[in-house]
């Protein structure tokens, strides 16, 4: 059974419709006009108990909308949701102690106290037991570092540590399901990658994840599907790797020759790969179909062939993948 | 202690340790509210000394303007700004993740609030004592009855300001209903001049409203002009306005969730 199921899920928005300029102004403040705007689109979404699921799209697509009707912020304008068999909007208050809710752009500190003054209200207000909480906040502090600031006042948080503090706010209950929205926005390398790694551990005890992010590295390290939307409604939905071995049909290897790389020559010598000139004059960069070459078929030829002095291999990533749905080059 | 008023606890004591977060505002309300009662105490000294004015002689006058004060307090020193915020910046979006009643953790931050406003109202009562010297209430049971009164100002106080920070989720703004509502309930409550200087037809429109339980309820029992039945009859009142702003402003705000708009993460 599914533990978050929306169908037919649409939220509209009702936005002011006023010309620019002065008169604009006037005009609308005597007949005002509205233009309906659908933010949301008829998502179905279906999601397993333990799931991770990356709920991608380019600006604007609507995702963190989506995520504020799951989580009951928000009142569809039509459709249904349900997790764990309740409406997230009507039955708020019980549908709130079963999840686990960050937005990176918004923080759940109280912005004027210590970061522990946050965590204890939370405590009180999910319940959680005394030695529950100690348990818990030993074990973000072992791997989020969370003691070194847990006495700061949270205004005084640099981004990496309010994000930080921000998850643990978001799982100090131990919700079963989790929606984190861009929870590594601004964050350096190394943060991301203790939360990429505090978030597949979470994953690994059977937590359920829906991520949106813009980070598709975020994407690749934690989760397992991916639902990728574009202008309110669901573009592709499946298995990460089933949409990169749908999707990527082409590796590349760059060559670092000896001396410059003749391409046309190549081009002819070669026509069943495709070649293109590198950075530098002794790069070029070959490219092809993975279903019809091996990599080992490809550099035998090659290697014996031009003695490259080094060689590095490419495979497309997710993101190019993604950029291409985005553009409308692939279909479902 | 059940959780559920363990959790109002929490509430109650963060709101009080963000206002003490802020220690000159917080230090200048005190001194601006008792300086505001001082120059109130000599305005009307100078206006009573030709005699009593609409029934006030300078010594009701000293404990009116004691009990406007505390009233004052209770209504003014809320942390309003901080729930209007959150519901205009979008924060409210958190607050609605969260497992708790929306309006009484609101209610809990109130109480939290106001409990920083103690300070302000022991020394503003107890300077003001020391230096004018005001009656005592008219009997003891007249006395019991405006505690009773002051104490009803709470969940009234609670219910206007909360219903104000409400309409932000209409107007997305807060400065000019904060202005409306200051304004009315300085007029109507008779904290600016007592409602008995006004026409007998702005009277009638002040006693139609909820404002006159501030300032002219607890004082009009204090001071007898009311028997123990017309107290008990302003209490029932002053008690029916708490109750049904309290259960309005729940209706209120399950329309206005519907007016959260948070765009853009």
């Amino acid at each position: 059974m599914p533990i978050l199921e929306a169908r037919n899920l649409t939220k509209t928005f009702r936005r002011p419709d006023k010309a620019s300029g002065f008169k604009g102004a006037v005009k609308h403040l005597a007949q005002r006009k509205y233009k309906n705007y659908t933010a949301v689109d008829g998502i179905d979404l279906s999601i397993e108990p333990g799931e991770s699921v990356a709920y991608v799209g380019p600006n604007g697509a609507g995702k963190s909308t989506t995520v504020k009707l799951l989580t009951g912020i928000l009142r569809p304008s039509e459709g249904t949701v349900r997790v764990m068999g309740r409406d997230p909007h009507t039955e708020r208050i019980a549908n709130a102690h079963d999840i686990g809710v960050l937005f990176g752009q918004r923080t759940q500190l109280w912005w004027d106290l210590p970061v522990e003054e946050s965590l204890k209200l939370l405590k009180h207000m999910y319940g959680v037991s005394d030695a529950d909480y100690k348990a818990r906040i030993a074990r973000f502090d072992e791997l989020l570092d969370l003691g070194e600031f847990m006495p700061a006042l949270a205004r005084t948080l640099s981004l990496g540590q309010r994000m930080r503090a921000d998850l643990a706010c978001a799982l100090i209950h131990a919700p079963k399901m989790v929606y984190l929205d861009e929870p590594t926005i601004g964050l350096d390398i190394s943060v991301k990658d203790r939360l990429r790694a505090f978030l597949r551990e979470l994953v690994d005890d059977g937590t359920t994840l829906l991520l949106t992010s813009h980070d598709l590295a975020d994407i690749e390290e934690v989760c397992e599907r991916i639902v990728v939307i574009d202008k309110g409604a669901v573009a592709y939905d499946g298995p990460i790797t089933q949409l990169k071995a749908h999707y990527i049909t082409t590796k590349a290897v760059k060559l670092f020759l000896e001396e410059a790389a003749d391409v046309p020559a190549l081009e002819l010598k070669y026509p069943q790969y495709e070649w293109a000139a590198g950075e530098a004059p002794s790069e070029v960069v070959v490219t092809y179909e993975s279903a019809r070459f091996t990599t080992a078929e490809v550099l035998g030829g090659l290697t014996a062939e031009l003695s490259p002095r080094d060689l590095s291999l490419s495979e497309p990533s997710i993101e190019d993948v993604i950029r291409r749905l985005y553009a409308g080059e692939l279909t479902k | 202690m059940s959780s559920a008023f363990a959790v109002d606890r929490a509430f109650a004591v963060i709101a009080f340790k963000r206002r003490l977060a802020y220690k000159t505002q917080w230090l200048v309300g005190l001194v601006l509210g008792g300086g505001a009662m001082l120059v109130s105490m000599a305005m009307w000294r100078e206006l009573l000394s030709g005699g009593a004015l609409s029934g006030y002689d300078w010594d009701a006058m000293r404990a009116y303007v004691i009990i406007g004060f505390i009233t004052a307090t209770m209504v003014f020193g809320a942390a309003d700004w901080q729930i209007a915020d959150r519901i205009l910046d979008g924060h409210v979006a958190i607050d609605l993740t969260k497992p708790v009643d929306f309006q009484r953790a609101r209610a809990a931050e109130y109480i939290g609030s106001m409990c920083s406003t103690v300070p302000t109202v022991v020394f503003g009562v107890a300077g003001a004592w020391l230096l004018f010297d005001p009656p005592g209430p008219v009997s003891v049971t007249a006395g019991i009855l405006t505690a009773v009164s002051l104490l009803l100002v709470f969940p009234l106080a609670f219910g206007i300001t909360y219903l104000t920070v409400l309409v932000c989720f209409w107007t997305k703004r807060y400065l000019g209903v904060m202005w409306l509502r200051e304004a009315l309930l300085g007029f109507f409550s008779g904290m600016m001049i007592p409602l008995a200087f006004m026409p007998s037809w702005l009277q009638a429109i002040a006693w139609a409203l909820p404002f006159p339980h501030f300032t002219t309820t607890p004082s009009a029992i204090y001071l007898g002009h009311v028997d123990t039945a017309g107290a008990l009859g302003l209490l029932a009142a002053e008690a029916a306005w708490a109750a049904g702003m309290w259960f309005g402003a729940r209706l209120i705000f399950n329309q206005a969730v519907k007016k959260v708009t948070v765009h853009g993460g």
